[in-house]
C-alpha cells in the first residue's frame, strides 16, 4: 500500500505535481492550489492510501519536484 | 534648435514613503514609524510566497482597519506569473481587496491587471514588468496610475521618464498624471529584477511565482573540467550587496520618484521600523530643505544596526558593476537580537511590564527590544528591573521580571536584547 499526503496549506500552485502525477493531482480551480485526490483533510494534512504499489514512483517524481516539499510518500 | 524641455520640480510636492509588511508585526512597525503606504502579499500569488508568512484573506479588513483611518495606502502585491488555475484566487483577491478598501493591487500580469480593472480597483505595475522607457509607461497608463520601473534604470533615464509624462501629460485611469515609483532600499536581485530562472534549476522553485531559493547569496568555487578548483578573492559571486539611496535621496527624489519603496517582505519587524523611519526623517529634511551630510552619517549608521548586506547605490548613479556581498553571507548589521523572553502581563495602572526570562540573561542598561503583532517594534533601556517582585540588577533565565514601560505589552510579543555583532 502507498501512502500520499498533502500538506495543503503551504502550496504555492506551481503545477509541477498535477503535471508529473495527474492520477493523484489535480489544481484547485477554486484557489489555485494542488488537491490529491479522494484525500482526507486532518489538520492540513491530506492524506490518501492507494493499495497499489506500482504507483509509488510516479507519486515520488512529483513529491521530488515539490518545490516547497510538502508531498510525502511511503510504502507499507 | 529645439529648446530642452525642463521642469521645474517642486520639492514640496507629495512623495510617498511605502513600506513592506511581510506580516502584523511589520504592519504596525510600518505605521508606528512614519510610512505613507504599506504593500504585502496575500495568499501565495505574491514574490514573497515562500519566504514571508502570508496574509490570508480573513487578514484584509484587520489590515484596513488598521491603516485606513491614519490616512495609510495599502497595496496588496499580486505580482507572480499566473496560470488558469490561479484565476479563481485571483478574483478572490482582488474581489476582497475592493470590497475591504485597498488602496490598489500591484500588478505584474495582464490576465490580473484586466480583472482588477475590470471591477474599478486601482492597479499598479510591478517592477516584475520591468518597465525601461517611458512609451511603455504610456501603454500602461491606459490601466495604472503608479508605475514601478525597472530596478536597472539610472537616475537620468528616470528623469527622462518623469519628464515626459509632465511634458506629454500621461495620466492613468483616475485622470492624474502617472506617478512613477522606483526602489529605495533593499535586496537586488542579481538577474533582471525577479526574471531569474536559478532556484528554478536547481531546485524546480520558481522565483517567479514567489519561491526563490536564493542560490546567488551562497558562496561559490569555481571548478574547471580537469577539476581544478579556480580562486576567486570574493566567493559571493553572484550576491548583490543591498541597496541604499539615503545618502543621495536628494538627487534620486530631484529625479522627479513620486513612491519611494523599501524592500524587506521577508525581514523583521525592526528592520522596516529602523528603515522606515530614517527614510521618513529624510524625505522630510528634503522637503524642509535641511537633508545634510551629518544627517545622513546618522541615518547610515542607524540603517546599518538592522539587516543589510552592506550597502550600495544599485544602478541608480550608473553602471556600477560588481558591488557583490563580502566576507560572509547574511546580514553585515552593527547589533543584533537575542531572544530572551515573552510578554505575559501589562500592569496598566502602574505602568508595569511583566516578562518570562527563557533564554540569557539581562542587566540594568541593556538595550531591549520587543516586537509584536499587535505592539510593533519598540526599543527601550532598562533602567529599573524586579526580579520576582524584588529590585535587582540583573535577571538571568527562567525569571519572571517586571520593568516600568510607558507602553502596553502583550501576551504575543516577544522580549529581544540588543548586542553588538
Amino acid at each position: 500500500m502507498v501512502i500520499i499526503t498533502l500538506q495543503r496549506d503551504k502550496c504555492i500552485g506551481c503545477n509541477y505535481c498535477a503535471e508529473l502525477d495527474p492520477e493523484h493531482f489535480r489544481m484547485s480551480k477554486k484557489d489555485g492550489k494542488s488537491n490529491l485526490l479522494h484525500s482526507v483533510d486532518k489538520k492540513g494534512f491530506h492524506t490518501v492510501r492507494v493499495p497499489h504499489d506500482f504507483v509509488f514512483e510516479q507519486v515520488e517524481i512529483a513529491a521530488n519536484a515539490c518545490p516547497v516539499r510538502i508531498i510525502k510518500v511511503s510504502k507499507i | 534648435m529645439q529648446a530642452e524641455f525642463f521642469v521645474m520640480l517642486d520639492t514640496n510636492r507629495y512623495i510617498e514613503l511605502m513600506a513592506p509588511a511581510g506580516n502584523f508585526e511589520s504592519l504596525q512597525a510600518a505605521i508606528d514609524n512614519g510610512a505613507d503606504s504599506v504593500y504585502f502579499g496575500v495568499e501565495q500569488l505574491n514574490m514573497r510566497a515562500v519566504s514571508s508568512i502570508n496574509f490570508v484573506l480573513e487578514d484584509i479588513p484587520e489590515i484596513v482597519a488598521r491603516c485606513a483611518p491614519k490616512g495609510i495606502r495599502t497595496y496588496i502585491t499580486l505580482n507572480t506569473i499566473v496560470y488558469d488555475h490561479d484565476m479563481n484566487m485571483v478574483k478572490n483577491i482582488v474581489g476582497e481587496a475592493k470590497k475591504h478598501g485597498i488602496t490598489a493591487i500591484i500588478a505584474a500580469d495582464h490576465a490580473v491587471i484586466a480583472y482588477a480593472r475590470s471591477i474599478g480597483m486601482e492597479v499598479h505595475i510591478s517592477t516584475q514588468v520591468n518597465v525601461t522607457n517611458v512609451e511603455t509607461v504610456k501603454f500602461y497608463a491606459l490601466f495604472a496610475d503608479t508605475v514601478v520601473l525597472s530596478r536597472e534604470l539610472s537616475l537620468n533615464q528616470i528623469k527622462k521618464i518623469t519628464d515626459a509624462i509632465e511634458k506629454e501629460q500621461i495620466k492613468g485611469p483616475s485622470g492624474k498624471l502617472v506617478e512613477i515609483e522606483i526602489f529605495g532600499h533593499g535586496a537586488l536581485c542579481m538577474a533582471v529584477s525577479g526574471k531569474c530562472y536559478l532556484s528554478l534549476h536547481t531546485h524546480n522553485s520558481s522565483a517567479n511565482r514567489g519561491a526563490c531559493r536564493q542560490n546567488c547569496r551562497k558562496k561559490y568555487t569555481v571548478t574547471d573540467e580537469d577539476g581544478i578548483q579556480l580562486e576567486i578573492d570574493n566567493e559571493y559571486i553572484m550576491s548583490p550587496q543591498d541597496l541604499c539611496t539615503i545618502d543621495f535621496l536628494d538627487k534620486v527624489l530631484d529625479a522627479g520618484v513620486s513612491v519611494l519603496k523599501i524592500e524587506g517582505r521577508g525581514r523583521a519587524a525592526d528592520y522596516v521600523a529602523t528603515t522606515i523611519k530614517c527614510y521618513r526623517e529624510a524625505i522630510d529634511a528634503y522637503k524642509e530643505d535641511t537633508y545634510s551630510k551629518e544627517k545622513v552619517e546618522n541615518w547610515m549608521e542607524r540603517l546599518a544596526t538592522v539587516y543589510n548586506r552592506g550597502f550600495w547605490s544599485g544602478y541608480y548613479l550608473g553602471q556600477e558593476l560588481g558591488e557583490w556581498t563580502k566576507d560572509h553571507p547574511g546580514s553585515h548589521a552593527t547589533r543584533k537580537k537575542l531572544f530572551v523572553g515573552t510578554g505575559e502581563h501589562y500592569f496598566t495602572k502602574a505602568g508595569i511590564a511583566q516578562f518570562k526570562l527563557e533564554a540569557f540573561d539581562i542587566k540594568i542598561g541593556d538595550k531591549m527590544l520587543i516586537t509584536g503583532p499587535t505592539t510593533g517594534v519598540k526599543e527601550f533601556d532598562i533602567d529599573k528591573l524586579m526580579v520576582n517582585d524584588i529590585f535587582a540588577d540583573q535577571a538571568v533565565k527562567g525569571d519572571q521580571v517586571t520593568i516600568p514601560l510607558d507602553f502596553k505589552i502583550r501576551k504575543s510579543d516577544k522580549l529581544y536584547k540588543l548586542v553588538e555583532a
